[in-house]
């Protein structure tokens, strides 16, 4: 469908790839994605941290009212995980919705976004998943 | 003794990745009316299955990330990233630049997705021994990554998988596991081989067998040994490429090994062939269980036709790391059974019309 | 300070024979005609996913064409599922500030133009697209997961909850405009296909069509219907990932708070509020402290924000549940509905003896929030 620009996959790769998020200079506190100013305080002082890859859900959603081109792994399951210095909203994969629960750890792993079309580009990026190894 | 460069190079850092969904082989059996005996006669009991928004990249990424973990390796300090597939998510666009980014070893790195069938990633661990030896890159990151396809149907949808396996090779110093040798053998040899523009490939059935896979291990094996003056006793380990749960027994008795050599890198049977991962996920769960000083033989195939065989000796350095990422057998024990419907569905066998 | 001297609303359906200019016109032409304009300054276009649903772009301009409004001043406003009060807001600060002296309030969008699994993909852009809706949140995904943080948080089962859909559906059986106009049993929501567990199709919106308008004086020289006191607005957080307590609104507190502040408003008769899921209503409630937190879900089934509770009675519209909600164009629906429950004349279930309002509009869970408060005049 040609949403996504090869600029805009570009622009964004790092955050995407490798869980960077911003964290004020000013307060403290870390934001994911990095923004242009800190959400918490409006500083623009800002640098990077890279976030820790394991945490816990805190909640979830399990959606069937799914876009067509993500059919193919629907019901897809949407959490909010707190990784500690941060949390984010974000897809919850391999794992049977009905073995999910609140408090669960989870472990970021680098799956497809989406598919652009058939000959658009592939958009990487992390999801999580429980964790169940080690 | 001709000279051994391969001496100054070892293996930092292994790491796998098995995607946790699994094929039991009935599942397939009973879809396509085979009996029984076609997936018992290959040695099988399931298959690993990448789920529908995983591919060799994201499975590749995984194992490297595993592997950099157990050498604790800054990433900038890899120089060279290669990438061994058949199944790149890209006809054109390069998958180790997608990996380098996602380590963080970008942009001061060489990049390149390799193909040779299931030997592309061998034939990288070969080319990285040469950069790390001539010291023109401190490190280089090897991956094979494959969601091995199969027309369905085909008999070689029993065993088609997948499965990454990464490893850090840089200087011996330091390194879990030294190379001591190695030796390739190839030919011009059609055994298995996919045309442009076509989703599966072909294969020649019995032909993959005794002028392919057993005339080219064998003959890079007993070029390797005949070079270090080695003799199979002298191993503790050997693994070799495993299409099958048959095929690297077979080939390990026509050299002379016996199956307790052969056991623990065999993973075939649990998670059927990764292709260019096949024998070197076995290379990582050895080096999850060796012990300092014990020496290990891998000789991955790929068809085409070639093979390579090194040999490797085990420091005591590789108990340190071990535990620094999942073991192998981690991520054989995570599982979750689907049946063929799903199995058909995350691997695209159904087609669907998108806008 | 202005006035509402006319409304127009046309009835949220699947209107597929008409397109978002003819909806616009038909709203805008009773608007017109109720309050006997002659002319008007402005019109002002709240609209936001006819943007992908009939692509258009200056759609202002080229509506205010098509009904015949050529040389009229236009100026399209985009704010999501807020988009309806965002364009009363900017009609009131022209009015304000003598720019204009009457303005034509137009809200419009279509639902009904694709498959509801496109317009799903269509709406969840009201999300942050670098964030929540990088994922495939479809519809509801992160209502969906609010509510079961609420219902974890606050111990609140899934039952007492399906009291707001149940109540939502009563009211709007009376509302003429409503697209869901037959009543349900708390225990029907749950019973229904889920959307975003542990949400249901009957805590979700329908997918409909509609266009509702004002006309909007800064003299009331005619037949005023109310007179809407002040209007505000605020920002909040991109996604809810980023709030430390997820379960408040903050650009709703911050908002409220700023227009009790400038308007001194206590108490409410009649409340329009934005609930595009059950749980979006709750919290919103709460956010507005019309409830303790954690205890809006037991005050809606206990009746508090019925005719006759405690509470000013909440939607009886039938809210975005109900009524519906066609994205842009509700913000107008809601101030349209105040101005006539305060003037005695809405058509379907009424406030008697209403003399004040609050409307709640909101994108998203928050990422902007515009509330408005109303007077009955005379």
């Amino acid at each position: 469908m040609g949403e996504w620009s090869s600029a805009r996959v570009w622009r964004s790769r790092v955050y995407r790839y490798r869980l960077i998020a911003g964290r004020c200079r000013s307060c403290g506190r870390a934001h994911y994605p990095p923004a242009n100013a800190c959400p918490y305080c409006g500083s623009r002082d800002l640098d990077e941290v890279e976030l820790p890859r394991v945490g816990r859900l805190i909640s979830y959603s399990v959606v069937y009212a799914t876009p067509f081109e993500d059919r193919d792994r629907s019901p897809v399951v949407i959490g909010l995980i707190d990784l500690g210095i941060a949390r984010l909203v974000a897809e919850v994969v391999d794992v049977k919705p009905g073995d999910l629960r609140v408090g669960d750890r989870v472990e970021a792993v680098f799956r497809r976004i989406a598919v652009d079309g058939n000959t658009g580009l592939i958009v990487y990026g992390i999801k999580f998943r429980p964790v169940r190894v080690g | 003794m001709a000279l051994m460069p391969e001496r100054g190079a070892g293996i930092h850092g292994w790491g796998v990745y098995i995607p946790r969904f699994r094929i039991p082989m009935q599942e397939i059996a009973r879809e396509w009316g085979w009996p029984d005996h076609q997936w018992r006669a290959l040695g099988m009991m399931e298959k690993a299955v990448a789920g529908p928004d995983e591919d060799s990249t994201t499975m590749g990424l995984e194992a490297s990330l595993n592997a950099i973990r157990r050498a604790g390796v800054n990433p900038k300090d890899i120089g060279a990233v290669f990438f061994g597939t058949e199944s790149k998510p890209y006809a054109v666009k390069p998958s180790a630049t997608i990996i380098a980014e996602a380590i963080g070893a970008t942009p001061l790195t060489m990049a390149s997705d390799l193909e040779f069938a299931c030997r592309a990633a061998s034939e990288g661990i070969k080319a990285s021994i040469g950069l790390v030896t001539s010291g023109m890159v401190k490190y280089a990151l090897v991956i094979g990554s494959d969601t091995a396809q199969a027309n369905p149907g085909d008999v070689l949808e029993f065993t088609a998988s997948s499965g990454a396996a990464a490893f850090i090779i840089g200087s011996s110093k330091g390194s879990a596991a030294v190379f001591e040798g190695s030796s390739t053998y190839v030919t011009d040899t059609p055994d298995f081989w996919r045309r442009e523009g076509s989703p599966y490939p072909r294969h020649g059935e019995g032909f993959t067998g005794e002028p392919a896979y057993f005339a080219h291990i064998i003959g890079a094996v007993r070029g390797l040994m005949d070079k270090l003056g080695l003799k199979p006793s002298d191993f503790n380990y050997a693994v070799f490429h495993q299409p099958n749960g048959r095929f690297p027994l077979k080939v390990g008795e026509m050299l002379g090994f016996k199956p307790e050599q052969l056991k623990l890198g065999l993973v075939t049977p649990m998670i059927g062939n990764t292709y260019n991962g096949s024998a070197l996920i076995g290379l990582a769960r050895i080096l999850d269980y060796a012990k300092p000083g014990e020496r290990i033989l891998v000789a991955p195939f790929g068809s085409g036709a070639g093979s390579d065989a090194y040999s490797l000796i085990v420091t005591d350095v590789v108990e340190e790391k071990r535990g620094r990422a999942p073991l192998v057998d981690d991520y054989i024990n995570d599982k979750i059974s689907i049946p063929y419907s799903v199995y058909a569905k995350f691997r695209e066998l159904i087609r669907v019309v998108r806008e | 300070m202005v006035y509402v001297t006319g409304v127009g609303l046309v009835n949220v359906d699947r209107h597929y024979d008409k397109s978002t200019r003819r909806l616009a016109f038909e709203a805008s032409t009773a608007a017109l005609e109720s309050s006997m304009a002659e002319g008007v300054d402005f019109i002002i276009v709240a609209s936001s996913i006819s943007y992908l649903h009939e692509p258009q772009l200056d759609l202002a301009s080229y509506i205010a064409s098509s009904m015949g409004l050529r040389g009229v001043r236009s100026i399209t406003v985009e704010c999501g599922e807020a988009s309806g009060l965002a364009a009363v807001m900017t009609a009131k600060a022209l009015i304000d500030s003598g720019q204009a002296s009457r303005v034509l309030v137009v809200g419009v969008d279509k639902l009904s133009e694709y498959p509801s699994w496109r317009v799903y993909k269509n709406l969840s852009l009201l999300y942050d697209t670098e964030s929540d809706a990088f994922y495939s949140i479809g519809l509801g995904g992160i209502a969906g997961l609010l509510m079961r943080l609420y219902m974890n948080v606050y111990n609140v089962d899934r039952l007492t909850l399906a009291y707001w859909p149940a109540l939502m559906h009563q009211n709007a059986k009376a509302n003429p405009y409503a697209m869901l106009r037959f009543a349900i049993t708390p225990e029907k929501v749950l019973e229904a296909q889920p959307v975003a567990e542990p949400l249901t199709l009957l805590d979700t919106f329908p997918l409909g069509d509609g266009a509702a308008a004002l006309v909007l004086e800064g003299k009331a020289s005619r037949g005023v219907l109310a007179e809407i006191v002040d209007v505000e607005s605020a920002t909040g957080y991109q996604s809810i990932a980023l709030s430390d307590d997820p379960l408040k609104i903050e650009s709703l507190e911050v908002a409220y708070g700023r227009l009790v502040e400038r308007t001194g408003m206590g108490s409410v008769d009649v409340v329009e509020l934005h609930d595009s899921f059950t749980i979006t209503g709750i919290l919103i409630l709460e956010t507005l402290r019309f409830t303790e937190r954690g205890k809006a879900a037991e005050a809606v089934a206990q009746g508090v924000f019925s005719v006759g509770g405690e509470g000013p009675v909440v939607n009886p519209s039938g809210g975005l549940k109900a009524r519906g909600h066609p994205i842009g164009a509700t913000g107008v629906y809601q101030v349209a509905e105040v101005a006539l429950q305060l003037a005695g004349e809405f058509p379907g279930l009424k406030v008697d003896g209403a003399r004040s309002g609050l409307v709640v509009s909101i994108n998203a869970m928050g990422s902007s929030s515009y509330v408005a408060y109303m007077r009955a005049v005379g």
